[in-house]
């Protein structure tokens, strides 16, 4: 009969596994095959009875699988399951064929893992109807399986999905016995081990760094307050002396993080041009270089939308990036014209890529430039008409024209962002990687500068002040360490 | 530098074609617009990232026909509308060359950082050299 065609062909399949009632996960793939939606009751009960029979004959964890040992514990489940709803088998076939394929050793390492099966919807008050119906069957030995039966009947579904968390998990602690697991099975297991402790690893590091940075906001926060109160202009909200705002606070740890991440990088660059890498694995690292600098043109989007002053005054920045700050960042075309020098020696076609893109930049930037200045204009003339009747709607036609200051910010990143792409297209692999440490040295020596200048020493002209300003001083030629590691 | 009779600087109404208040098929007035100079911007007057788009192509030495969609009183909002269909954010400023729908302002920039706006426009003729 069809249970015994069944058997067999599992047993062709899986030969030699041993497959304990409790342990069995996974149907073979002819006998999910054969089943399908039209499941004969009498062919279960004939199976259940079998397996009660060879139950009798050995334990429950036997090292060798009797004939009909693996399939049958969750039969009743399964049918249990297609008695009730025959409309679900279409959605869980392919779960409890993923689930088969697993054993098929073709499977995802997840699937396979006792602990885990694939997404499947439990139902706790069948289990119980169906334990019933094992007790039903009077058949002793099943009601030990029945209890046991929960887990295996995850694997065995085909129709319907029998799987019960708890259970898979009972019957994990329970097939942690390994002589009982196959070859494939324990590497599985093994490789879940790893992702899992990876993944703990990793989980680990990012609260260490969110730790770090939260400590380091805090302390951020109390110079700021410090400095403030001796009255410094280190800067803060200007003369509102308000506190930062938190889309600006979150933006300026993100780019602490940043900026961490970025000298990362160029360690990595450097290491990798040193090292004499090949074209492909250098184009690896360069596309990761370009995707980071992605994410703060992405960041900075974000901020944009909360706090666009935080952005545009560049109060984010050191105050040396400052003075050089054109809408919110760098300006392309300087930015070009600095390392027109130091990408030398240039292809003929190069050089015209690199011209055209300087050309380019500044003519976007003009364009931009003229547009920003007539968004001020036209605030100017908001800001300054109107009488004293009417100043909430003039101050209201001002905010709406405020608006317009996120889109130039925005258009400034998104010319930042196109310039940095079009320049590894026009450059070969190892001459983009050049070109980025020369941009990253560059501004981590524009940093250094700020560090150092806001540390030089100055002349001494109110007593009061001195002290607290040499701790700001000294912190800050501390921080200039960091940027001279670059070096 | 080559002037079209609409130059954007000019107070510039949209061909009279469609003569009645409603426009039946706002997309295809568009089309219509925009296939009949090289260059065109649906933009308004109040705008200031139109103002910088226009300076762009004006300072690439393009003269590009601009229709002030706040100036228009018979078809502006209806044109204005179906753009924001076309574009989902924003209304203006659009640009089409030759015809074609090039997009926004972050299309136009982006276009003409990696190379592709020159060819472009002189393919459509509004740049010559």
């Amino acid at each position: 009969m069809a249970s015994h065609r069944i058997e067999e062909s599992a047993l062709s399949d899986f030969g030699h596994i041993p497959y304990a009632v409790p342990h069995m996960i996974h149907p073979p793939t002819t006998f999910t095959n054969q089943e399908g939606s039209a499941f004969d009751f009498g062919e279960l009960e004939e199976a259940i009875v079998l397996q009660a029979v060879n139950e009798t004959k050995q334990p429950l964890y036997a090292g060798r699988p009797a004939a009909t040992l693996e399939m049958f514990p969750s039969w009743p489940m399964r049918f249990h399951h297609t008695i009730r709803g025959s409309s679900k088998s279409g959605e869980e076939s392919t779960d409890s064929g993923s689930a088969v394929h697993t054993l098929s050793s073709r499977g995802e390492g997840s699937r396979l893992e006792p602990e885990s099966p694939v997404g499947r919807k439990t139902d706790s008050s069948s289990d119980h109807r169906v334990i019933d119906q094992m007790h039903h069957l009077q058949l002793p030995q099943q009601i030990d399986m029945a209890s046991g039966s929960d887990s295996p009947r995850t694997g065995m579904s085909q129709a319907q999905p029998v799987a019960k968390p708890t259970s898979e998990k009972r019957r994990g602690a329970g097939s942690n016995s390994e002589r009982l697991l196959d070859a494939k099975t324990l590497r599985r297991l093994a490789q879940n081990r790893e992702a899992a402790k990876k993944s703990r690893i990793r989980k680990k590091v990012y609260v260490q760094q969110l730790e770090s940075s939260r400590i380091r906001l805090s302390q951020l926060e109390q110079d700021l307050q410090r400095a403030r109160s001796q009255g410094f202009f280190v800067g803060g909200g200007g003369g509102a002396g308000g506190n930062i705002s938190s889309g600006a606070a979150i933006f300026d740890m993100e780019y602490t993080r940043w900026l961490d991440d970025d000298h990362r990088h160029m360690s990595e660059i450097r290491t990798a041009l040193q090292a004499h890498l090949s074209d492909g694995d250098l184009r690896v690292i360069l596309d990761g270089y370009i995707a980071h600098y992605d994410e703060i043109f992405r960041l900075k989007g974000d901020a944009a939308k909360s706090d666009v002053f935080h952005l545009i005054t560049g109060m984010w920045t050191t105050p040396a990036e400052r003075c050089f700050l054109w809408m919110g960042g760098f300006r392309p075309s300087e930015l070009i014209k600095m390392l027109t020098a130091q990408l030398d020696p240039l292809t003929e076609q190069q050089l015209m890529g690199i011209y055209s893109l300087q050309r380019s930049t500044e003519q976007a930037e003009e364009a931009l430039s003229q547009g920003l200045e007539q968004l001020q204009q036209s605030l100017t003339d908001t800001l300054a008409s109107g009488s004293v009747n009417d100043s909430m709607h003039h101050m209201a036609v001002a905010l709406g024209k405020l608006t317009n200051l996120e889109g130039f910010v925005r258009q400034a990143d998104n010319l930042r962002q196109q310039t940095l792409h079009q320049l590894h297209r026009v450059l070969t692999v190892r001459q983009t990687a050049r070109c980025f440490l020369v941009i990253g040295e560059y501004y981590g020596r524009l940093r250094a500068l700020s560090s150092l200048w806001a540390s030089r020493p100055r002349e001494i002209l109110i007593g009061d002040d001195i002290s607290c300003q040499t701790t700001t001083d000294l912190q800050m030629v501390q921080s200039s360490q960091n940027h001279f590691s670059n070096f | 530098m080559h002037y079209q009779t609409e130059s954007w600087n000019s107070d510039h109404k949209p061909t009279k074609s469609s003569s009645s208040s409603v426009i039946t098929d706002p997309l295809a007035h568009i089309e219509r617009l925009a296939s009949d100079n090289a260059v065109v911007i649906f933009s308004m007057s109040t705008c200031c990232m139109c103002h910088a788009i226009k300076r762009l192509f004006c300072g690439m030495g393009v003269n590009p026909t601009v229709y002030e969609l706040d100036e228009d009183p018979i078809s502006g909002k209806e044109i204005e509308k179906a753009l924001i269909l076309l574009m989902g954010v924003s209304s203006v400023p659009v640009v089409f060359i030759g015809g074609k729908l090039v997009g926004a302002m972050d299309r136009v920039l982006a276009s003409h950082i990696n190379g592709t706006l020159v060819p472009l426009l002189k393919q459509a003729g509004a740049l010559w050299l």
